[in-house]
């Protein structure tokens, strides 16, 4: 059985029992924000404005060496644009596991491809047989980026976008078993962890053990209206306060990112 | 007495104490010779003093090792006086890792398929001919074959293999590992090798007196004639001796088995 962790009152009294989601106008429809130690699932579709509302929720960045955003698709220099051009805080731990993946993966996929269909230089030969040793170790992201969620302390933040990359890759249910690990983590630790996936990613049953897991579930929706698009995020579920669950119309300045601009309440 | 005008093909002289005389002069250029042997039976140490006495005169060697890792094999080697570290660090003997080969080719899977059978082809006669390689020894065979899935497939990449190599005047040992080397006419693993192979030698233990001796025979080599007879091998610190094996003494009917 795990020890008790026991949190200081400095902290207690600093983080409070409620973090921002970095937007404050869904922070008071949601009295105050989102109770720390949730884990949050975002259901998102492509074009919604996930992408973004999982910069802005690690932007309150509380503290930024206990503030990870890892992205799978996007490179550092698109996250830091961002970061840029709404004024956010860079100075959190930023994981591009997309580009690692294409630099530790398919750079060697692509080098075996050469190696098949052209053969070998001189260079390529007098290096191998220079070679003792194979030097790629099994390539485990799943298992990494677990690990590095588990290493952040207490009333951590962090983002995971998306869970698409491990489920495409992985079997889903050691995807499920790891991220389970994770929202313990961050239960105990009085965390805030938001992962988002596509909403064609999973299957209908794996989608109901991510809801049945989440503390918080978010849906994020875009339709179109005419000639315009209508985003939204659903709140379908809310631990221990069913009065939260509420449909949020949003839109997407210049100024602030995502703002809230209708909030209907689910009853 | 042969006529004069008789054609003799163009040996490749081992360098080993005993056997080009066994083989009436060498290995015929170009061939692919199996070297079926039991566990602690000398022939990787036969097979690196093949390179080595081909390196002492210049020629390019490879040695492409599955068995172990390349730098056990060099310090496991480079124990015996006649094997030196120069012809290594001067690329005249290329070892090679094949579990290094195959990560390089993206052969990760537990077993190969067609197009990773003809990958590895491709990648061992790019190297032979990039190089220019003439002596080349591939350790073993047998754990090689263990990743490829069927015994056609097996055939299909030792032959194309040993075809290849051949056109290219590479003379390949194939070193194969068998349980015993006396009580079955099983020279290989998967019994494919042995039929594909232009020569085979065969390599094991002979007990004698109460000792345990071991022996070489040589019992095929296409285009070459060759002593059947058994011959005593030492590992000795020049490398591997071979000597006549003497008829009295034998122990049992399996001395007899094979024609002594």
């Amino acid at each position: 059985m795990a020890d008790k962790i026991t949190f200081s009152l400095e902290d207690e009294e600093f983080f409070g029992p409620k973090g921002s989601f970095g937007i404050p106008k869904f922070d008071s429809s949601l009295e105050g924000g989102i109770p720390r130690g949730f884990f949050v699932i975002a259901i998102v579709e492509t074009g919604s404005g996930a992408e973004l509302f999982g910069k802005q929720f690690v932007s309150p960045a509380e503290e930024p060496d206990n503030t990870l955003y890892v992205s799978t698709s996007e490179t550092g220099a698109q996250i830091f644009s961002i970061f840029d051009k709404y004024g956010w805080p860079k100075d959190i731990g930023v994981r591009t596991m997309g580009e690692e993946y294409n630099q530790r993966v398919l750079n060697k996929e692509l080098q075996a491809s050469r190696f098949r269909l052209e053969g070998f230089t001189m260079p390529d030969i007098q290096k191998l047989a220079q070679t003792r040793f194979v030097d790629d170790e099994a390539e485990d992201f799943l298992t990494e980026l677990t690990n590095e969620i588990m290493s952040l302390g207490h009333y951590f933040r962090a983002v995971i976008d998306s869970m698409d990359f491990f489920f495409n890759r992985e079997d889903p249910s050691r995807v499920l078993a790891m991220m389970r690990m994770m929202q313990a983590h961050t239960q105990m630790n009085r965390g805030l962890l938001l992962c988002t996936v596509s909403d064609s990613t999973v299957t209908k049953a794996m989608e109901q053990e991510l809801e049945m897991l989440a503390d918080m579930v978010l849906k994020f929706e875009v339709h179109r209206m005419g000639n315009e698009f209508d985003t939204r995020m659903v709140i379908r579920k809310f631990r221990n306060s069913p009065e939260n669950l509420a449909i949020i119309s949003f839109k997407v300045t210049a100024e602030e990112g995502i703002t809230p601009e209708t909030v209907q309440r689910i009853i | 007495m042969l006529p004069s005008t008789s054609y003799t093909r163009d040996r490749c002289v081992t360098g080993v104490h005993g056997l080009d005389e066994i083989l009436r002069g060498g290995i015929p250029y170009g061939s692919t010779v199996l070297v079926a042997g039991t566990c602690g039976s000398g022939k990787t140490t036969l097979g690196m003093e093949f390179l080595v006495r081909g390196s002492m005169t210049g020629e390019a060697c490879a040695h492409f090792t599955a068995t172990e890792p390349s730098v056990k094999l060099l310090e496991n080697i480079r124990q015996y006086p006649f094997f030196d570290m120069q012809l290594v660090d001067t690329g005249l003997i290329n070892v090679f890792d094949m579990d290094v080969l195959y990560s390089w080719l993206g052969l990760t899977k537990a077993t190969f398929e067609l197009e990773d059978v003809h990958a590895l082809i491709k990648a061992i006669t790019d190297i032979v001919n990039t190089i220019g390689v003439t002596r080349l020894v591939i350790d073993s065979v047998t754990t090689l074959c263990y990743k490829i899935k069927s015994e056609q497939l097996i055939r299909d990449f030792l032959f194309t293999l040993g075809k290849k190599l051949s056109t290219l005047g590479c003379t390949t040992i194939l070193i194969a590992e068998i349980t015993s080397a006396t009580q079955n006419a099983h020279w290989s693993s998967f019994g494919v090798e042995e039929a594909i192979c232009d020569g085979i030698v065969v390599m094991g233990d002979a007990e004698r007196m109460g000792h345990l001796i071991r022996f070489l025979q040589v019992v095929k080599m296409r285009g070459s004639g060759h002593s059947r007879a058994k011959y005593a091998l030492e590992l000795t610190p020049l490398g591997v001796m071979l000597t006549p094996m003497l008829k009295w003494g034998s122990v049992g009917d399996k001395s007899a088995q094979w024609g002594l």
